[in-house]
């Protein structure tokens, strides 16, 4: 065991979260998270600088005896899989210190606590390779979010985080029978590596990948188990939605790769055409949805189930570009969809309405706004150059190899994208100005910058080059699909 | 008899008798104390307590067999008489200026806490259904009294005749059964009861004697459908009394639970079905009517009896994993709920009562330390990680699985989901409402001590389990 790296970039929001109980002014408070994450950022850049991209083995791994009884370890480590989901969440954690700056005016040491916490849990769910662990990182994160939305957000912010809440809640309950059954019937473990390698009867397959289905599908979301989203993410505040689109969203998505491939690969093989089914639906319902809001946090909601639909659609589709696709493309949507809530965001500071009918003719007004406003949305409709171009071609190829039809549906599905993200821009940024504000609305600055740039610069980089983003992901993929064709059809 | 033997059986009960007779001794000394001086009480039942506690800690060494098998001092025991003295001394912290402000600042009210303990510790010990029978007795004649503390108030009055009369009537069904065991079997000694029924075939009269055996030990841990007095007593009650109760006597009564089910009746399998199902209702029960409670005692009677169902499912699975999971659930219930309790008894000062839910709004705004340790305890009760409340209910979880209870596994979870709700509203409350007027809580010393204490083991099992199960599993008698 080398150098504890993981559990440093556990410990540090960790940390500094209970350093921020002891200070006074908000300012202090706000440059001190910052400074944590921007140290935490630096350290997950060192993990994947040093991430040896030829093996699908856990690199960076730690094991210390937890609860020994029961077989409990605290057990961290990262492949090809996760190592780009710790970095996303570093990344994102700075962007949304940034983005709260002045948005959240009342408690902001109580906020960025809880942002610290929830950075640290959700780091913990990406790098723990114990079951138990995994579960309780998991879970937690729940009291963090809760009052994130609960207590910063809008209106209904309270009958949206009960929502928010009890669908999670519920959903991780089954999952959590899930894994003391797998406990048992993995030889009273709660080591995944070595519970990828049981080969379980197929009757408890089925019945395990139905009780982590439930679990995963509420994170998603998938259809139908989504309607706690769209509440959710209208009704926090900008961090907690590029947050809760940008990171909590990939766990479900993670926990399909994580958990029902390789521990249950014969159930996700007999169930992978149903899966498909509700992802097709998913793309193309949430599209609709998208296409009929008029509130912009809605619409970027409702698109956000539409692409994570891509998600699951490359996941089962089973095969190496479906895959890999997938990967990139929760890496993708984080990055994107951030992207526009913080946009959403900048805006609705300004002008205190998110009502897309209200907006017209921003590019006059904000240029530099806009213009970047332009990048994210063709990113998000995933033109050519962009990096949701590649995840969604790599999807698409692999849900089209899986099930033509279903690949049909979603080329559907991406056509709608582009006809909500499209008119969502022209109302927004052309024609004459209509804005509330007015010629006084002030355009981005230095501070907005400095979170928008890091984010149109992984625009740009996936999207012409994502070539080394692909070879991280690249050997644990095919690892993968090998152990889930060969032990899924050898039984 | 010799007198070796008798140092022996005394030597065993050393701790019972400390505690009698310091309370003895507190009865006669609360009479002389002059007013102003009842903090000296408070002390030396304090005092009388951590003596108990370090004889038992002392005699903890070897099982002591005494009485002609009435009483035991195994480790099941003795675990259950240190969740008792936890209880027992938080209690008598917590009592001090709410007693002031109630009014029941007189020695009594410790004595009969000192005496009730007592009770307790002989029902944790005891190995035969009478020596059972007089620690149940004991213990719930000085609730029944503490119940009904507050004189002048209506509703306690009201509680305390309700609990006297219903606890009568379990008594009563408590002792038909024992009578009835004793006539079929001959003895009333639970070894002897054990190979009465595993021997021969079963007889259905014993299983009618067996049920009235469990109506009257239900009845006491607030389970369905013995639940009814619950509510109104634990509104009734002092908070500090509520607070004892929903701990101590409960933690008591499955202490019985266990010794009675898990040693004869392995073999009247049929009883299982009855307790399981007792269970499961008992959850549901509480976790729904506990959603439209406005009343912050209340919330906390149906919860409690939601706890209770969960842990009934512990002695469903049964077996050493089962019987562990129970005590160590036992034990971080008292930390979880004496800090929740806590919190009720440091708001009742002035015109607060600290007992209807909308008085919290905004607290988080004008104490956020202490709004913090609610939300800590709260998300504890509703087991969320990674506060202990989770791992109790996850290593209860563990035990029904082991022995294939998955169905019930299922239900338990879903069914704490909804007890969920009602916590996190509490909490929505703190949290996300401003506040109506300006708070003054109670805050002593001892508040502080208590609510410090209450906060490490919630967190603290939460985060590092591993001593305290292997506490529980080694304390599971018979292993």
């Amino acid at each position: 065991m080398g150098f504890p790296l993981l559990s440093l970039i556990i410990l540090t929001p960790a940390t500094g979260a209970a350093v921020l109980i002891f200070l006074r002014s908000d300012d202090a408070v706000r440059w001190t998270a910052l400074g944590v994450t921007l140290v935490d950022l630096a350290l997950t850049v060192v993990l994947l600088a040093g991430f040896d991209t030829a093996t699908h083995e856990m690199q960076f791994t730690e094991a210390r005896p937890w609860v020994p009884a029961l077989g409990i370890t605290y057990a961290l480590g990262v492949d090809g899989i996760s190592a780009l989901f710790v970095f996303l969440t570093a990344l994102l954690g700075s962007v949304s210190v940034l983005a709260s700056w002045v948005a959240i005016e009342r408690r902001v040491k109580a906020f960025m606590i809880s942002l610290l916490a929830m950075q640290a849990l959700m780091l913990g769910v990406f790098t723990a390779l114990d079951l138990f662990l995994f579960y309780v990182c998991w879970e937690a994160m729940l009291i963090p979010m809760y009052l994130i939305i609960g207590v910063w957000g809008g209106e209904g912010r309270v009958y949206a985080a009960l929502k928010f809440f009890l669908y999670t809640l519920a959903g991780s309950l089954l999952f959590l029978v899930g894994v003391v059954v797998l406990y048992f019937q993995g030889g009273e473990t709660f080591d995944m590596l070595v519970l990828m390698q049981q080969d379980l009867p197929f009757g408890v397959q089925s019945w395990l990948f139905f009780a982590f289905l439930v679990a995963f599908a509420v994170k998603v979301p998938m259809v139908p188990v989504h309607t706690w989203l769209p509440d959710a993410h209208v009704q926090a505040p900008t961090a907690g939605s590029i947050i809760l689109a940008g990171v909590l969203l990939k766990m479900g998505a993670y926990g399909f790769l994580r958990f029902s491939l390789p521990m249950l690969p014969e159930a996700t093989l007999y169930y992978s055409t149903l899966m498909l089914a509700i992802s097709a639906l998913a793309i193309v319902y949430g599209g609709f949805l998208a296409l009929a809001q008029d509130d912009l946090k809605k619409l970027v909601a409702y698109s956000s189930i539409s692409h994570m639909g891509f998600v699951t659609l490359g996941i089962f589709a089973l095969n190496a570009r479906g895959l890999e696709g997938s990967i990139l493309q929760m890496f993708n949507h984080g990055i994107t969809t951030g992207a526009l809530f913080l946009f959403v965001g900048l805006i609705y500071e300004r002008t205190h309405t998110r009502s897309i009918a209200e907006y017209g003719g921003l590019m006059k007004v904000a240029p530099v706004y806009t213009a970047f406003l332009a990048l994210f949305t063709l990113s998000s409709m995933a033109l050519p150059g962009t990096n949701a171009f590649v995840g969604e071609l790599l999807v698409l190829s692999g849900a089209f190899g899986a099930n033509l039809a279903f690949g049909a549906v979603a080329i559907l599905g991406a056509t709608l994208s582009a006809a909500y993200l499209l008119g969502m821009y022209r109302k927004v940024a052309l024609g004459p100005v209509r804005v509330r504000a007015g010629p006084t609305l002030r355009d981005v600055n230095a501070r907005e910058m400095a979170a928008i740039l890091p984010l149109a610069a992984f625009v740009l980089w996936v999207g012409l080059y994502p070539k080394p983003f692909l070879d991280i992901i690249d050997t644990s993929v095919t690892h993968l699909l090998v152990e889930v064709q060969s032990r899924g059809r050898s039984q | 008899m010799s007198a070796a033997v008798l140092y022996q059986w005394v030597l065993a009960s050393l701790p019972e008798i400390v505690v009698v007779t310091g309370a003895c001794i507190l009865l006669i000394l609360g009479q002389l104390i002059r007013r102003g001086q009842e903090h000296l009480i408070v002390w030396a039942s304090v005092a009388v307590v951590l003596i108990a506690a370090l004889a038992t800690f002392l005699l903890a060494g070897e099982v002591r067999p005494a009485y002609s098998g009435m009483f035991i001092v195994d480790r099941f025991a003795v675990f259950f008489k240190f969740v008792f003295y936890l209880a027992t001394v938080l209690t008598f912290l917590l009592s001090r200026k709410y007693a002031d402000i109630e009014g029941i600042g007189i020695s009594e009210y410790y004595v009969l806490l000192l005496f009730s303990l007592s009770g307790m510790m002989i029902m944790a010990s005891a190995t035969d259904l009478l020596s059972i029978y007089v620690g149940l007795e004991l213990m719930v004649l000085c609730t029944y009294v503490l119940t009904g503390f507050l004189r002048r108030e209506r509703r306690s009055n009201e509680a305390a005749l309700k609990y006297v009369i219903l606890g009568a009537v379990s008594t009563g069904m408590f002792l038909y059964g024992v009578s009835l065991v004793y006539g079929l079997t001959g003895t009333t000694a639970l070894d002897g009861m054990a190979a009465a029924v595993t021997g021969g075939r079963r007889d259905p009269a014993l299983l009618l004697a067996v049920v009235f055996v469990v109506a009257g030990l239900v009845f006491k841990i607030g389970a369905v459908p013995f639940h009814m007095w619950l509510p109104d007593v634990y509104e009734g009650a002092p908070t500090t009394v509520t607070a004892f109760m929903s701990v101590a006597p409960k933690a008591a009564g499955f202490a019985v639970i266990l010794r009675v089910f898990l040693n004869p009746l392995v073999a009247a399998s049929d009883v299982w079905i009855i307790v399981a199902a007792i269970g499961v209702v008992t959850m549901a029960l509480g976790s729904f009517a506990a959603l439209v409670q406005d009343n912050f005692k209340r919330l906390l009677a149906y919860s409690s009896i939601a706890h209770a169902g969960f842990v009934i499912l512990g002695v469903v699975a049964g077996g050493p994993a089962g019987i562990a999971s129970v005590m160590l659930y036992l034990l971080i219930y008292a930390f979880m709920t004496l800090g929740i309790f806590a919190v009720v008894v440091m708001m009742r000062n002035g015109d607060f009562s600290g007992e209807a839910i909308p008085d919290y709004a905004g607290f988080a705004k004008s104490h956020p330390g202490l709004a913090f340790l609610m939300l800590l305890f709260l998300f504890s009760l509703a087991g969320i990680p990674p506060t202990a409340g989770f791992f109790a209910k996850f290593y209860v979880l563990v035990a029904l699985v082991e022995q294939g209870f998955v169905a019930l596994a299922v239900v338990a979870v879903l069914l704490s989901a909804v007890a969920a709700y009602f916590y996190i509203r509490v909490v929505m409350v703190i949290y996300m409402r401003e506040p109506e007027r300006s708070f003054d809580p109670a805050l002593t010393p001892s508040v502080r001590a208590t609510l410090a204490l209450t906060a490490a083991g919630t967190i603290g099992i939460g985060l590092f389990p591993a001593w305290f199960l292997r506490l529980a599993q080694t304390s599971v008698f018979g292993g």
